[in-house]
């Protein structure tokens, strides 16, 4: 066997490892989430509930303005679809994303830097969001309702989720390691991520002037508009790659960023239990 | 074999001073006040493979700074470690396989969930072949006794029960060396014992280096080969565990509460013995191991009193500090000599009986 071939099998193995991991982290995630069924289908239940009452205050708002520089309810519906579902994903099998915070300042990472995996790759995909599930399942049953049911709009819908959800988290993770850097930071990170979630339900398009580049620069919640569903309405390849390669830097800058600051990580002695 | 090698180990931390109250809260918003706190200072220290070490000190003494660094979850701030060959800092996966840990305050068990999702969840975590670790898991089951555990939750085993689990799990990929961060904190007597004895198993039978810090002395007596006493960051003393047990864990505290009954305390005299405190009914000894036998002890106490109750206990760690420390300064300063010895047994005052 030639040596590329040899080097190709090992990183095949190691991939098949990694993921099989990941599964078993899962499994182990729902398991723990499903100890408490009740709560389990009421916070899903809920959250698919609340998503699903902005859309209506939308329908009535598109009722009385049926377009908005170039946007019109069926857009809106997308963009939550897309938004929530991106969401829901990113929460249900990395839900730790938003709480490296105060993973940091308790210790917490003390059990992910112990054991022989990627301490990012380990936290983040160590805690399953209940409520993401019904942001996920709200995701899917507005792309029904609303989509573009064809193979071509299954796909693009489905990049558009893998990188609304993408950005929503290495945006996160880059926030949540200044936490190493600047102490405490889960106040501030706490601000960000609410600004963030709340944004990305807007067109960025509705923005002008300041608050435009506040969207695309601060809060960077622009993009959850822009990028995937500029995906749906331009289905444009030249668009798609940029896209990509936008999501991309953002998940290669957030991993370094993370890097980075846990070699700052100082540990703690607070009394920590998993799951 | 080197199990671990550390050469001037240091840690120091960057730590915000605020005078206390809300004006001193204020000050530190707008002028905040930075000071460097040294963890560990200058630690070197060699330890061979299957070798039993306690890693002693009391609280903040830098005990559990020192694992951190070990495991490769700190970064030092200067000095060098090698860990099986590897530097935890830079080669942390590496030295993940091969190393296990248990920290008595943080848990790798999953809480709502029984601890069997738990070690299968592990062996993915180091890659175990499902076979080898099928029949591994089942021979720990049966050493550490939780077959009736294995199907609760977490959250419904007693303190004891899930500390028996998480060493048990960091077992489960055969690790060479053990890092244990008081693993017996807030046990009672009988499952200490029961912890300790496991450990001492696995030692014997796998040949695993144990490195342990305590805050108890009892685990240094009947665990472990050597002893590591850390103080303000530095190495205080490194000594065989015999030696130390000649020389400074030489003291038992004994308490006794007697029947009304019984003859009172200053009508009897036993050798090797003082009186700490007498209140009422209650009495309590320090016995001077070098010069009797606690057995001897007990057996003349039951010979002359009415006993109600009687525990025996080690001297706490702190004690034992202090008295290390007044041999170290030479016998200068409060815990001198004699004096400190004694309180290392029994803490202050007393008479002979």
């Amino acid at each position: 066997m030639s040596m590329e071939a040899e080097e190709s099998r090992i990183s095949g193995k190691r991939v098949w490892i990694m993921l099989r991991f990941l599964f078993t982290i899962w499994k182990v995630n729902l398991a723990s989430s499903l100890e408490y069924r009740i709560s389990f289908l009421l916070m899903a239940g809920m959250m698919f509930i609340n998503n699903l009452m902005w859309l209506f205050f939308w329908s009535l708002f598109f009722h009385r303005f049926p377009v908005i520089n170039g946007w019109e309810l069926n857009d809106i519906m997308m963009l939550w679809a897309v938004s929530a579902g991106g969401f829901g994903w990113a929460n249900m099998l990395f839900g730790n994303f938003h709480r490296i915070p105060s993973l940091a300042a308790t210790g917490q990472l003390d059990v992910y830097l112990t054991q022989p995996k990627p301490v990012l790759l380990h936290l983040l995909a160590s805690r399953m969001s209940l409520t993401a599930i019904g942001d996920f399942a709200f995701g899917l049953a507005i792309y029904g309702w609303a989509g573009d049911h064809t193979i071509q709009g299954a796909l693009l819908f489905t990049l558009g989720l893998v990188i609304s959800g993408c950005i929503f988290m290495f945006l996160m993770i880059a926030a949540g390691s200044l936490a190493f850097f600047f102490g405490n930071a889960e106040g501030i990170v706490q601000q960000v991520f609410n600004s963030f979630v709340s944004l990305s339900t807007y067109p960025a398009d509705i923005f002008r002037g300041a608050a435009r580049v506040f969207l695309f620069t601060i809060v960077p919640a622009g993009y959850i508009s822009y990028l995937p569903i500029g995906l749906l309405r331009d289905q444009n390849p030249g668009f798609i790659a940029g896209a990509a390669a936008v999501t991309i830097g953002m998940g290669v800058f957030s991993t370094i960023v993370f890097h980075v600051g846990l070699r700052r990580y100082a540990s703690g002695n607070a009394i920590v239990m998993r799951g | 074999m080197i199990a671990l090698r550390t050469a001037s180990l240091c840690k120091s931390f960057r730590v915000k001073r605020k005078m206390p109250g809300l004006s001193g809260s204020i000050r530190s918003l707008f002028r905040p006040e930075w000071e460097e706190r040294t963890a560990v200072s200058d630690i070197n220290l060699t330890v061979h493979a299957g070798e039993t070490v306690a890693f002693l000190g009391p609280n903040g003494a830098g005990k559990s700074t020192t694992i951190k660094m070990l495991t490769g979850i700190l970064h030092p701030t200067s000095g060098n470690a090698e860990v099986l060959g590897f530097t935890p800092w830079r080669d942390r996966t590496k030295l993940a396989y091969r190393i296990g840990t248990v920290f008595g305050q943080k848990s790798q068990l999953w809480y709502h969930l029984p601890p069997m999702d738990t070690f299968d969840l592990i062996s993915r975590i180091y890659e175990l072949k499902q076979s080898d670790y099928k029949a591994r898991r089942k021979d720990l089951i049966e050493r550490f006794e939780l077959e009736p555990y294995l199907h609760t939750p977490v959250r419904k085993l007693s303190l004891g029960e899930r500390m028996r689990c998480e060493i048990a799990a960091s077992f489960l990929h055969r690790p060479q060396l053990l890092f244990l961060d008081e693993p017996t904190i807030g046990l009672d007597v009988l499952v200490k014992q029961r912890i300790r004895e496991l450990i001492r198993e696995l030692n014997r039978k796998e040949g695993t280096t144990v490195f342990l810090t305590s805050h108890d002395a009892g685990d240094v007596e009947e665990l472990c080969t050597r002893a590591v006493v850390i103080h303000h960051g530095g190495i205080l003393l490194d000594a065989k565990v015999e030696q130390l047990k000649r020389d400074i864990l030489n003291r038992k505290t004994i308490t006794l509460t007697l029947k009304p009954d019984s003859p009172s305390a200053i009508q009897a005299r036993i050798a090797g013995t003082e009186i700490v405190s007498n209140e009422g009914r209650r009495m309590k000894l320090s016995v001077d191991l070098s010069q009797t036998d606690i057995d001897l002890v007990l057996s003349a106490l039951v010979g002359k009193f009415r006993l109600e109750d009687v525990t025996v206990e080690d001297p706490p760690l702190e004690e034992i500090i202090k008295h290390i420390y007044g041999m170290r300064t030479g016998g200068a300063g409060p815990e001198s000599g004699l004096e400190a010895s004694r309180q290392a047994g029994a803490g202050a005052g007393g008479r002979r009986l």
